[in-house]
């Protein structure tokens, strides 16, 4: 006892988390699919990382984050899109640092557009093999490269909308729990009157009446629906914590409300919030392949993992592009649920207790 | 004679619940002098913990002060001026009070402190509340007053988590956050009911200690005659929401006039913990606040009342000898 070093709640939360090896093995997956969606362009694309054009050094793959962000120099000098032999002709100075695989997301590769590569097989011809690791799909665009752009969109979809869910959620519930009165029979009331509201429905609704649906409008709305569980969990949190005695106790002290809510009840009422926004981002991944599997996603050309399972749900000879999307979706969801369950173990005080 | 530190006066709090009105503290008036130590004893359910909280307006919903006033006398600095009415003071003016002049130590020292922030973290945090200073300063009144409260190895405690503290450990910590501002006043609910006998005596030990040296006025709320003897300068009997006596602690152990006192310090074991004979008890229990009787709240448990007169009217609260008050009309003093 004397010689336990001295350790906050984060810190033992953590070493509890670490020493479950599943859930450390879902940590490991879910910080590589972090690292492939930042790295997406770097790792598959056709544009180059870095490359050094006419005096000047510029990061063309930073385009497929968004058009904007390619530099205006390369549509000025008609490159179209493709580099490898505009570069060399325009400059030949040049040098380019390409990405590990040149194969793009949104088009199939064309002849010899890299040295002595050949076009893309299309038409179900592009079976798993050395040039396109999971095979293309039926216009010849690289699976691969679609599934690792593909992941920039899931975990976008997971923590952009669970975000936005965690704070209307912990606002409400927090308002709620911690005021009381008419504070929480009308925040409590609202809460119910969303959770009736079907998510993938308003989605469907939403995606009739816009003229051009994107990936950001599915966040708000996965968002936008998704806080009630959050809410009420975290009004009990608070409705708790409000009665504890160390509340009573910073009061006491003369500690003023606001202090009190952000210093002494939600860092307590974190934990528990925690748990289930794991397990949202999980379902947020879930609800946006739904929706590209039924053709609701974005428009094409989209490297969406459930518009992949689309396109196979028509070409059902093609198996790579069942197989590979489906395994990666059925992984990410099964890593998310398994580090939100080792959070619910690591942070539980009943299990703790237990331990001791 | 200077004038008191606090002085309460007719204190009403009363819980408005769906089974109606229930008076817990109903006409109190009390009186701590500056560096005295008012012992507050009564039975569970008396209304000394609300009491205790309603001197700093910390009673929950749906508690509510009724009317009475709290009169905290100026500070040490400024004897003279004129005292503060706690009961009518605007929240932000009192958060300053609280803490800052009356420090607060609770009975549950496992669960007063906040468990995610270090004992340094969270003793520095009642000094920046209201001290201009920085937070190497804070930093270091808080090692401070871990020596002050004689808390073994201060410097490695200060970044120690509240559950790596035992409970008298935590209590120390607790009292420490009391003294942040050198209040003048403290009120302690029942500080070591939840501590084991040994701690205990340490505990009471310190608080007297800290009072001799630092000047401090304490309302020690107990149900422990024991403490109150090794403790109080005052006491004052609390029984059903209303004083029944008051007395130096000397005189009312010695002299005990309500019958309620009588019963209860005969309901002690005797020196040494060998009872002669079977302990005497006080017949009955105390009645819930709905359930109050009229006039003497005691009189359906008092070996002395006559009826109707006891049930009739509330009986006046006399000064019987010098300094020592007694809500009833059958007693005098033996001398």
């Amino acid at each position: 006892m004397s010689e336990t070093p001295s350790r906050g709640f984060w810190a033992e939360a953590w070493a509890r988390l670490v020493r479950k090896p599943l859930a450390v093995g879902a940590l490991c997956f879910v910080g590589l699919l972090a690292a492939v969606a930042v790295l997406a362009p770097a790792i598959a694309g056709t544009k180059p990382v870095l490359c050094r054009y006419k005096g000047r050094i510029y990061a063309p793959c930073l385009g497929y984050f968004h058009r904007s962000l390619e530099p205006a120099i390369f549509a000025r000098d008609r490159f179209r899109g493709t580099y490898p032999q505009n570069l060399r002709d325009k400059d030949p100075e040049s040098w380019a640092i390409w990405p590990l695989v040149f194969q793009d997301p949104y088009r199939a590769v064309r002849e010899n557009e890299w040295p002595g590569r050949p076009a893309n097989p299309a038409k179900g011809d592009g079976h798993p093999n050395r040039l396109n690791l999971f095979g293309t799909d039926q216009y010849g665009v690289d699976v691969f490269a679609k599934m690792v752009h593909g992941t920039t969109i899931a975990l976008l979809v997971g923590v952009v909308s669970m975000g936005l869910a965690a704070t209307i959620g912990i606002l409400v519930g927090a308002a709620g729990g911690y005021f009381g009165g008419w504070v929480d029979m009308l925040s409590s009331r609202v809460t119910e009157v969303v959770m009736c509201v079907p998510p993938l429905v308003l989605i469907l609704a939403f995606i009739a009446i816009l003229e051009k649906p994107t990936i950001w409008h599915t966040m708000a709305i996965l968002g936008a629906t998704g806080w009630t569980g959050i809410a009420r969990l975290t009004r009990g949190e608070f409705l708790r914590l409000r009665q504890s005695e160390f509340v009573m106790a910073a009061r006491a002290a003369g500690a003023g409300p606001l202090r009190i809510i952000l210093r002494h009840v939600l860092p307590n009422a974190l934990a528990p919030v925690l748990v289930p926004v794991t397990f949202g981002i999980a379902s947020a991944i879930l609800a946006e392949t739904s929706l590209s599997f039924l053709g609701f996603g974005p428009p094409p050309p989209s490297a969406s993992w459930g518009s992949l399972l689309n396109d196979a749900r028509s070409n059902l000879s093609m198996w790579w592009l069942v197989v590979f999307p489906g395994t990666a979706i059925f992984l990410t969801v099964l890593a998310y649920n398994l580090v939100g369950e080792g959070l619910q173990e690591a942070t539980d005080p009943r299990l703790r207790e237990a331990r001791k | 004679m200077t004038a008191p530190l606090l002085e309460i006066r007719d204190l009403v709090t009363a819980f408005h619940t769906p089974a109606g009105r229930l008076p817990a503290v109903d006409g109190v008036s009390l009186t701590i002098d500056r560096g005295r130590t008012l012992g507050l004893v009564g039975e569970s359910g008396c209304g000394k913990s609300v009491t205790a909280m309603s001197i700093l307006r910390l009673v929950a919903a749906p508690g509510v002060i009724e009317s009475g006033r709290i009169l905290l006398g100026p500070p040490r600095d400024a004897v003279g001026a004129a005292a503060t009415d706690l009961v009518t003071l605007p929240e932000p003016r009192l958060r300053e009070i609280r803490g800052g002049r009356i420090g607060m130590i609770f009975q549950e020292p496992m669960t007063s402190l906040n468990p995610v922030f270090t004992v340094g973290d969270q003793i520095a945090e009642a000094v920046l509340l209201h001290r201009p200073v920085g937070r190497a300063a804070a930093r270091a009144r808080a090692l401070e007053l871990l020596r002050l409260v004689r808390l073994a190895d201060p410097e490695r405690r200060l970044d120690e988590y509240p559950h790596q503290l035992s409970g008298g450990m935590r209590q120390r910590v607790m009292i420490a956050i009391a003294l942040a501002c050198d209040p003048d006043l403290v009120v302690a609910d029942e500080p070591t009911t939840a501590l084991d006998v040994t701690i205990q005596a340490q505990i009471l030990e310190l608080l007297a200690e800290l009072r001799r040296r630092l000047g401090t006025a304490i309302l020690l709320i107990t149900h422990d005659l024991g403490v109150v003897a090794e403790t109080c300068d005052d006491v004052a009997v609390m029984y059903a929401g209303r004083i029944v006596e008051q007395a130096p602690a000397a005189r009312l152990f010695a002299n005990p006039l309500h019958p309620y006192t009588i019963g209860l310090l005969g309901a002690r074991p005797g020196r040494g913990g060998r009872a002669a004979g079977p302990l005497r008890t006080i017949p009955g229990m105390v009645p819930p606040p709905q359930l109050f009787p009229s006039g003497c709240r005691f009189h359906p448990r008092c070996g002395v009342a006559r009826l109707p007169d006891c049930a009739a009217a509330v009986p006046a609260f006399l000064e019987v000898e010098p300094g020592h008050f007694v809500r009833c009309p059958f007693t005098r003093p033996s001398t």
